[in-house]
């Protein structure tokens, strides 16, 4: 009888050890806890609301190296920095040209002749459409980061991120000067880059725009580097820029609207030459998480080309 | 009879006092050899963590261990800081209600227009990770979590490691026991 009460009361003892044991162990696996209470949501700030999407993936080439340095259109044929080379690449995805360059390019451009310019951390080189160099610039120094350039017929624009700064060279590579983007207006404080994202632009018309991303703003220049007009839009909703510094990347289309391409939040917009959103190319839901803000390229139909440095892809967006 | 039975009784009472002493004292020198010679801490991998918020709740410690540091180097000085501010927040009303923080661990300190610099008081820091996510979504990520070595007790199985949803809680030298950004980059990690 005394046995037999031991037994039960043992079993039941290690009975109700089991259940603690099972119970502590499974309901602190992970995504069996109960809600976060100091959980940030940014899910509102990621959805996208469908209807304002008029893009489409169609293709993408994946790009076989471990940096990418920013992409240029040269008509049909896409160029991208990629590694030490620069690279060209036909409508179907097929590599055309390859050349080693001295240094890992940052930003690239395409001239109306088909001339390539590379922007390396802190200097510039001119390719031809073959890949022969044609002339290549002394270093900006030390504290130089090169980010974006773009030409016309008769100059060169720089964006340094380390030195806050758009810098002007001529044709042939010669620096002529530069700007910091500062004016007499209350609260302008020029450039504001808090990272190395700092992008410019040349419209149809032949106008200057840089993106002012620690001001959330896209401001038009003069060639003297007077700031001429800008619009901003500070928000995290899909009509502005959020984060710190955006737009990280802009392009502009045949009828002057803006793309853009963000950092943090990644999507890519265009919005109309007044700085309204016209549409969204891509929304977050299209890329990593906290990914990089990819290099955006637009073609004259446009079609936006966007350089992946995540997923090491060229992705191409076309109008549904 | 009546003895063989005491003789028994007397053999298992003795038996569980010895295995008892023997437990007790395997833990304590256990306890003895993590608290003087361990070889191995725990640490955060900032690239790993997605800032889920347990390493303020599951921590052994009340108050966790787990603290917010920021990488300065990695920093924009923005006025507009998404680890301070909460999305959407006014750029210039700074007022309690807008700040992210549920403690008001940080602080911020204007260096010259428009720059302003961003303190973590980690006495007040829990580790909740909302500045983290919030800089990580909308800033440059210098804002991230790593485990205080002079408040954690390298417990044997971290408590948060346990249930860290990206297993971003592993065993790292002591020798370098910190795994802050900027100087560890993700390609360390190889
Ligand atoms: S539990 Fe893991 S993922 Fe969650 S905040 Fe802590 S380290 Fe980051
Ligand atoms: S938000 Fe959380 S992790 Fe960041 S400082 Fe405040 S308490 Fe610390
Ligand atoms: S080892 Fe222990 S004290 Fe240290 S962080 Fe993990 S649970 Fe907290």
């Amino acid at each position: 009888m005394k046995k037999t009460f031991i037994y039960v009361f043992l079993s039941l003892v290690v009975i109700i050890i089991l259940v603690l044991v099972v119970k502590d162990f499974s309901s602190n696996r992970p995504g069996r806890m109960s809600g976060n209470p100091y959980k940030l949501d940014v899910d509102e700030i990621m959805a996208v609301d469908p209807e304002l999407i008029s893009y489409r993936e169609t293709r993408n080439y994946d790009i076989d190296a471990d940096k990418l340095g920013g992409i240029a259109l040269s008509g049909e044929n896409i160029c991208i920095g990629a590694d030490d080379y620069l690279q060209m690449i036909d409508p179907e995805g097929k590599q055309i040209m390859k050349i080693k360059l001295p240094h890992s390019p940052e930003c690239l451009t395409v001239s109306e002749q088909g001339n390539i310019l590379v922007g390396f951390r802190n200097g510039l080189a001119l390719y031809s459409p073959e890949g022969e160099e044609i002339w290549k610039t002394d270093t900006m120094g030390e504290r130089a980061v090169f980010t974006a350039v773009r030409m016309t017929s008769s100059v060169i624009y720089v964006a340094d991120a380390g030195q806050r700064a758009v810098h002007r060279y001529g044709p042939d590579g010669s620096y002529i000067d530069s700007f910091e983007g500062k004016t007499q207006i209350e609260g302008n404080y020029g450039f504001i880059v808090p990272s190395p994202y700092f992008d410019l632009a040349i419209a149809p018309d032949g106008e200057l725009w840089v993106a002012n991303p620690g001001k959330h703003s896209i401001e038009n220049y003069t060639g003297e580097g007077k700031l001429r007009a800008y619009w901003e839009n500070m928000n995290p909703t899909i009509d502005g820029f959020s984060g710190c510094c955006n737009p990280a990347h802009i392009d502009i289309m045949t009828d002057g609207s803006f793309v853009t391409s963000e950092k943090g939040v990644v999507r890519i917009k265009i919005h109309k030459p007044s700085g309204e959103l016209a549409t969204v190319v891509a929304a977050p839901d299209k890329f990593l998480v906290d990914g990089e803000a990819p290099d955006v390229a637009v073609h004259e139909d446009g079609t936006v080309y966007a350089l992946d440095y995540d997923r090491k892809t060229i992705r191409i967006f076309e109008p549904k | 009879m009546e003895s063989k039975a005491h003789n028994r009784r007397d053999f298992i009472r003795r038996s569980v006092r010895v295995s008892l002493g023997l437990t007790v004292g395997g833990v304590g020198a256990l306890a003895l050899k993590n608290g003087t010679t361990d070889e191995w801490v725990w640490q955060i991998d900032p690239f790993e963590c997605n800032q889920c918020g347990r390493c303020a709740t599951e921590c052994v410690r009340n108050i966790s261990a787990v603290k917010c540091v920021h990488a300065y180097d990695l920093c924009g000085y923005c006025d507009l800081c998404g680890g301070y501010l909460k999305p959407g927040a006014p750029r210039i009303d700074t007022g309690a209600e807008h700040q992210l923080c549920p403690t008001a661990a940080i602080k911020r300190k204007y260096i010259e227009e428009p720059f302003f610099e961003y303190v973590i008081e980690e006495d007040l820091c829990i580790g909740c990770a909302k500045c983290v996510k919030g800089c990580t979504s909308f800033g440059n990520g210098s804002l991230h979590l790593q485990i205080r070595h002079d408040l954690c007790r390298n417990c044997n199985q971290c408590a948060i490691a346990r249930v860290c949803p990206s297993k971003a809680i592993i065993r790292v030298p002591n020798t370098e026991p910190y795994l802050i950004k900027g100087s560890f980059t993700k390609s360390d990690k190889t």
